[in-house]
């Protein structure tokens, strides 16, 4: 054996030593499950939508999860699936939904055969509030085609310390009342500041706004000077731009009126303080959350019928169930009854929280008013508006 | 071997440098095309920039950053002085092992924790309130521009320590004893001999903590209360809602003017003092 046959024989020896050992190393890695690609699905979410595990799914279907953090914001969820290859990774994503126009336009995601969701037609949230020709279908459809799996509902208000306001908040008003002058916190973005401000001002006849969340450019202008002077005047402490932000400045008491989200209240209250979410006279503003499939031209037709399995579990009682407890959302109507029924399968008290979050879930429908629209028309102006009430 | 050595870092700063600026800069030019970009050589990004509200995030962004660098100098330079002349080396030691933990500690948490420092029920306040010193939580502690440099110093002026103790430990002990045996008094050596001197690392610290705090967002983010906007923040804002050329345009005059003060540094106090300096070889 020549000197070059030997060295390449020992590299060769070394390379299969080295892949060998690295092999049995990465199997016994908890995170190489990720990577065996049959065998997990790639779930990105923004966070609430994690039930704690995922062990009944994985014993229907023989498929794990892998939940992946994702950030909420439209530019995020873009650019994750666009420049950093989520459609390649991800075989879904949950969102809050009416995300589908840019992803659906950029190529991103696929259309939903609702025949490969038994739960679809079970779920009658899907007919009572997402009918055609109301802004709830658009939150799914885009060009009357769908593409989002709606997993749970929402209604959006003001969260407040009710002893330190000193009295029950019933509007969207009390985010600009001067009795809280200084001891109001906004939530860092148009699409909930910016509408409710809006909503308000709309109903209060402050202002002639046609649609409070899809504002032409004059009505943002009068919205955006609205929120300014109040600014100028000192009625906002702060900007809140995440969810433990949020949560320390109720719980902290460094603020008494939040616009923020119903799970901030439920987090607040775990610490012992009276936090509540207030009823708005004005209405609800509605959100949904929603499944979307990846666009992945490569994926086996196995994996996609595991992914429909998946955002159909999602779509089913227990999941709805867990969600309800944990956010307090409405989710489906089979989870409330399915707790009750199967009080084994939860926690102690699960299942009462189940059965309020969906009486709560639907009377904040009944009394919903404005779907928020995640991609309004005029986003571009509405984001520049904001920057300029920011800057102020 | 040699030339692949020259090589390494000249590929390096061009692929991961040079290039992601360039690319930033040439979008800047682009325009938007419904939710894509596509290219072209137009200049509205930068009209919609300069037109916009955003040039008051701009000039508040610029004053903010020299203000704050001056006030890490003034605590800077003091420290860097006393560690480099004055103390002992087991001393200098410790302290220098101290200012290098801000950098091991996250800076969102870091900045959180001055949130609760500062807050109206943090132990600041409580701590007054319990002395009888004030009669209410004082609220410009936080959420204001005094918490938004308080964040900025914090956060930056470890940055500046480290330069300024090198140059200043690199002056020759030679030439302070000259000046004292002419008859200098210790203030006259200090301002006419250690300081001029130390110019080159004041230089590096200012340009460390210029540049840092003109791209900062997390500081303003979390202590500036209702809407204390940095560029940094308001390029964030224009990704969110997919403006990438508006983004680029505003990044490009950001990294123009770190780039400006790096050429008035290069000019002003060439680099190759500092380092001789620092190297002994002054």
């Amino acid at each position: 054996m020549n000197n070059l046959s030997q060295s390449i024989s020992r590299r060769l020896a070394l390379q299969t030593m080295l892949a060998a050992g690295a092999g049995t190393a990465m199997a016994g890695l908890p995170w190489s499950r990720a990577f065996a690609q049959e065998a997990v699905l790639n779930l990105a979410d923004i966070g609430v939508g994690d039930p704690g595990n995922w062990n009944l799914f994985t014993e229907q279907s023989g498929y794990d999860v892998n939940l992946v953090a994702i950030g909420n914001a439209p530019s995020a969820v873009i650019n994750v699936m666009l420049a950093g290859g989520g459609i390649q990774t991800f075989d879904g994503i949950h969102i809050v939904g009416g995300m589908q126009n840019p992803l659906a336009e950029l190529g991103l995601i696929q259309p939903i055969d609702t025949s490969r969701l038994p739960n679809w037609s079970k779920n009658t949230f899907i007919q009572d509030y997402l009918q055609p020709g109301t802004p709830g279908h658009d939150y799914f459809y885009f060009n009357d085609q769908l593409y989002g799996i709606p997993t749970a509902f929402q209604g959006e208000s003001v969260c407040y310390l009710p002893d330190a306001t000193g009295e029950t908040i019933d509007s969207f008003g009390a985010m600009f009342d001067p009795k809280y002058r200084g001891y109001v916190a906004l939530e860092d973005s148009y699409a909930n500041a910016g509408y409710k401000a809006a909503i308000y001002m709309k109903t209060a006849g402050l202002a002639e706004i046609d649609q409070p969340t899809n504002m032409t450019p004059s009505e943002i202008n009068t919205v955006m000077n609205f929120l300014i002077e109040k600014k100028k005047e000192g009625q906002f402490r702060v900007l809140w731009s995440s969810y433990e932000q949020a949560v320390n400045l109720l719980a902290n008491k460094e603020v008494y009126v939040l616009d923020g989200w119903e799970p901030m209240v439920l987090d607040v209250q775990a610490r012992g303080l009276d936090c509540r979410y207030a009823v708005p006279k004005e209405g609800y503003m509605l959100w949904a959350m929603s499944g979307y499939i990846t666009n992945n031209p490569n994926r086996s037709e196995e994996r996609l019928a595991a992914i429909y399995q998946l955002f159909d579990f999602m779509m089913g009682p227990w999941y709805g169930a867990r969600l309800s407890s944990m956010n307090g959302y409405l989710t489906n109507p089979q989870a409330a009854p399915f707790a009750q029924a199967n009080p084994e399968l939860f926690e102690e008290g699960e299942p009462a929280r189940v059965a309020a979050a969906e009486e709560n879930g639907r009377a904040k429908f009944s009394n919903g008013k404005y779907w928020q629209f995640r991609w309004p028309t005029e986003v571009h102006t509405l984001e520049a508006e904001w920057a300029r009430f920011k800057a102020a | 071997m040699r030339r692949v050595l020259y090589l390494t870092p000249i590929v390096f700063m061009v692929v991961f440098a040079i290039c992601p600026i360039l690319i930033m800069v040439a979008i800047s030019f682009w325009t938007r095309a419904g939710f894509s970009v596509v290219p072209a050589f137009v200049f509205d990004a930068y009209g919609e920039f300069f037109g916009g509200a955003r040039t008051a995030v701009l000039t508040r962004s610029i004053l903010t950053a020299l203000l704050a660098t001056a006030l890490c100098l003034v605590v800077a330079y003091p420290v860097a002085y006393l560690l480099a002349r004055r103390s002992r080396p087991g001393f200098v030691r410790v302290v220098l092992l101290l200012f290098t933990i801000p950098f091991l500690v996250n800076y969102i948490i870091r900045n959180f924790s001055w949130a609760y420092l500062l807050g109206r029920t943090g132990p600041i306040n409580e701590t007054l309130l319990a002395l009888g010193l004030v009669g209410a939580p004082v609220d410009w502690l936080l959420f204001s521009t005094f918490s938004v440099y308080i964040g900025l110093v914090s956060s930056y002026m470890p940055f500046m320590v480290f330069p300024l103790w090198l140059v200043l430990a690199g002056i020759d002990q030679r030439l302070i004893d000259a000046s004292s045996l002419l008859g200098a008094t210790p203030l006259q050596t200090f301002l006419r001999v250690t300081l001029p001197l130390s110019l080159p690392g004041v230089f590096a610290a200012v340009i460390f903590g210029l540049v840092g705090i003109l791209g900062e967002s997390a500081v303003s983010l979390i202590l500036g209360g209702a809407g204390y906007e940095l560029m940094g923040n308001t390029i964030m804002s224009a990704t969110n809602v997919l403006n990438y050329p508006l983004a680029a345009a505003m990044s490009t005059v950001t990294v123009g003017l770190m780039v400006l003060l790096l050429v008035v540094w290069y000019r002003v106090a060439d680099i190759r003092t500092f380092l001789g300096q620092i190297m002994g070889r002054g």
